[in-house]
């Protein structure tokens, strides 16, 4: 009776046609199943280029192609890390120290490749002082399409706003401009057979309070999916990318890890619905050690929503990593743990295990102002 | 340690801590497991016909008493955790001259009240309706409180035309709107709100239609429910079940019909409501209960509890042992009663064995063969 049931389901469900609707569903839960999360290496050719240029290796292709391939080839790392987000030229790069393929060393190590498939944030012609949009709809299922046949399985949409009440930031113009492109994108992804990690961020940037934030993630995030529907998305084959709810950076009030916690499940149990199977968070300028100390203490809580909730951090999982890596060589076994290191901690946090501290990292906070991916 | 209610962010920022500490227990408890809620909100007029319908006079004492067996009937207060009742009874007392909202309290059962509602057409949508009541609400709330009430209910019908375009989006959207405003003010007031979107069973359209009306409708509900500021914890849903409209010609089976209803749930009620109750309207009880215990079983990690507030599928059969005798039955609509609120209540927990609440030619449970 219960498997007939369970048979029933996909066939009541969304407008979502394409053959790879079971194949999105069992992606989805692959890359949120307990213990694991995702490391994000998506960095645009110049974002890269500023890191590694931060300890003095010159922004080259090769030079490009050996910092990822150190990070795929961390021994263990398939133990903590279910999935790694991609840039469109390292899907499609081999390694600079072995000659093989990225795609295909992940996936010997049982990590599915992901893709970011956005083109970048652009200024919002008529929104407030700035305000972006994110662009990349034309063209998309012809490039998802390509993705899919180079070995990825999930895609990355980042669109961001940013909260400044003064100047009554952010604009509806700008909430519906990114909640619109990102159900579109989300659409377009799962007829190509990708996963849409849906990624709507709210930067930290700015004195705003931690019950700003809620009010300005409710409305986000609750049109997200409102226009998610109506595009007629698979829930069961995406997942959520969004900001842990905190204060703005400069904000007085700087609220601690618990209540963080608490604000942050609470969004999410107003904003979304259970057939979404995982939230996996972005980092936005948190430091490594706060990224774990937050994300274990949302996981302490006894929560009401069934979904996963981990991690998909980018530079609180690098930032110590790349800087033990300082571009040599021999150093490369030391940088491989220490991302391990993080990977480990952020892998505990997700099972509400981490001891805040049991693991190295450098304690500087990673935010900068106005980032650009 | 779980989200504390205390915790201001959007909605509800507008309480105060002790308001929403209010609201959110008062919401648990109409949604506690295996408890659901007695609708007995029909005005003067509407029960009147049914008391006619059976041959019995409608009056203030008619009502008073029929009301009165069903807040006492021994042994409901096991399976029911409020009860909706139209302002009138609110004033009304047992014959110990207890007031009705304190007796209801003193078994355990929760007093909410319908506030007085009118339809109005909306022009230019083929006879969509929106539910009028807004003005002096919060008025009434104040009264409805010092009456000693703790929810209150808000119905807003649609109606599935697809021939006509119906419901339109302006329906939708008016309605929808209206029921968060309505949510709003009953907060302020300290009443828990029940919002009731109600899509009729009529029309012929097939059980997937359903669905996707269904959830547009309710992801509209919650999106102006968010952007009015509804502190969520504090309110409850009321929905009609998900089903095929009663003149459509394909056949469902229960379990069909309950995965449809775990799907629209799923897809757009959050979690942080803590339970649906849903409405009859015009399901026999084995229907609704079939359909109601097929959704449990289906349910799977989904959070909310998932009950009932039933009128007519309750009071019907009740009202029917009076046929032919010129004056309510008490005793025997008590006995009925209990025994179809034990059935509400398994069916409320996924484990209620009766059979029903397929459609057309499935109408009893399919024999599966798995």
């Amino acid at each position: 009776m219960k498997l007939l049931i369970l048979a029933l389901l996909p066939l009541l469900a969304s407008s979502l046609t394409t053959p790879f609707k079971a194949e999105l569903k069992k992606t989805a839960e692959q890359l949120i199943r307990p213990g694991y999360g995702l490391l994000a290496c998506d960095e645009s050719t110049g974002t890269v280029g500023a890191r590694l240029e931060g300890i003095g290796v010159e922004n080259t292709y090769e030079n490009r192609a050996t910092w990822r391939e150190l990070l795929f080839t961390t021994p263990n790392l398939n133990k903590h890390i279910s999935g790694c987000i991609l840039f469109e030229e390292t899907l499609f790069q081999d390694g600079a120290v072995s000659g093989k393929p990225h795609v295909t060393v992940l996936n010997e190590n049982g990590i599915v490749p992901g893709i970011k498939v956005d083109m970048g944030l652009k200024p919002l012609i008529g929104g407030g002082p700035g305000e972006t949009w994110c662009s990349g709809l034309d063209g998309l299922f012809e490039r998802a399409t390509d993705y899919y046949k180079q070995g990825a399985r999930f895609a990355k949409w980042r669109t961001a706003v940013r909260i400044d009440t003064a100047q009554g930031l952010p604009t509806n113009l700008a909430v519906e401009e990114a909640a619109h492109g990102l159900a579109r994108y989300a659409r377009i992804c799962q007829e190509a057979g990708l996963v849409p990690i849906v990624e709507p961020e709210v930067l930290i940037d700015g004195t705003h309070s931690i019950e700003e934030t809620a009010k300005v993630q409710e409305r986000f995030i609750t049109l997200v999916y409102q226009k998610m529907e109506a595009s007629g998305c698979y829930l069961e084959g995406t997942l959520l990318k969004p900001s842990m709810t905190v204060s703005g950076v400069d904000c007085p009030n700087k609220p601690k890890p618990a209540e963080i916690a608490q604000m942050t499940v609470q969004t999410l149990q107003r904003c979304i619905p259970p057939a979404m199977p995982g939230v996996t968070f972005l980092s936005g300028g948190i430091s490594e050690e706060d990224a774990s100390i937050y994300l274990n203490e949302i996981n302490k809580i006894d929560r009401k929503g069934p979904w996963a909730l981990t991690f998909s951090f980018s530079r609180a999982q690098q930032s110590s990593c790349i800087k033990v890596w300082g571009g040599k060589k021999e150093n490369v076994e030391a940088a491989q743990k220490q991302l391990l290191a993080r990977t480990q901690a952020n892998s505990e946090a997700s099972k509400g295990a981490y001891v805040p501290g049991s693991q190295p990292s450098d304690e500087e906070s990673l935010y900068v102002k106005d980032y650009v991916y | 340690m779980s989200v504390s209610s205390l915790i201001v962010g959007g909605g509800g920022s507008h309480l105060t801590a002790a308001q929403r500490m209010a609201l959110k227990t008062t919401a648990e408890q109409m949604c506690q497991s295996g408890k659901g809620l007695t609708a007995c909100d029909e005005g003067p007029a509407t029960i009147g016909s049914r008391f006619e319908a059976v041959g019995i006079t409608n009056s203030e004492e008619t009502r008073r008493i029929y009301r009165q067996m069903l807040f006492t009937a021994p042994g409901c207060e096991n399976y029911l955790s409020g009860a909706i009742l139209d302002p009138e009874t609110l004033y009304q007392k047992s014959d110990e001259g207890v007031l009705f909202p304190e007796l209801l309290k003193s078994r355990g059962i929760l007093p909410g009240v319908k506030p007085h509602l009118k339809i109005y057409e909306l022009p230019g949508t083929n006879g969509d309706t929106v539910m009028q009541g807004l003005d002096s609400l919060s008025v009434r709330c104040k009264e409805y409180v010092a009456a000693g009430a703790v929810f209150a209910k808000w119905r807003s019908p649609l109606v599935i035309d697809t021939s006509k375009g119906c419901p339109t989006d302006l329906a939708i959207r008016a309605n929808m709107h209206d029921l968060a405003r309505y949510a709003i003010i009953c907060q302020s007031e300290g009443l828990v709100p029940i919002v009731e979107p109600d899509i009729s069973l009529s029309g012929t359209h097939t059980l997937e239609e359903s669905i996707s009306i269904n959830i547009k409708v309710q992801a509209e509900l919650y999106k102006s429910m968010i952007d009015h500021g509804v502190y969520m914890e504090g309110s409850t849903l009321k929905p009609n079940i998900v089903n095929a409209g009663r003149d459509c010609p394909s056949s469902y089976t229960v379990d069909e019909i309950g995965s449809a209803n775990i799907r629209v749930l799923r897809d757009v009620f959050p979690v942080a409501m803590p339970g649906a109750n849903f409405l009859s309207g015009g399901q026999s009880l084995t229907e609704a209960a079939g359909r109601l215990n097929a959704m449990n079983k289906a349910k799977g990690n989904s959070p909310w509890n998932l009950s009932f507030s039933w009128s007519q599928a309750l009071q019907l059969p009740l009202l029917d042992l009076c046929k032919g005798k010129g004056e309510l039955q008490l005793e025997d609509m008590a006995k009925l009663y209990v025994e179809e609120l034990e059935i509400a209540s398994k069916a409320a927990k996924g484990e209620w064995e009766g059979e029903g609440g397929g459609h057309g030619t499935k109408r009893k449970l399919a024999n599966m063969s798995a």
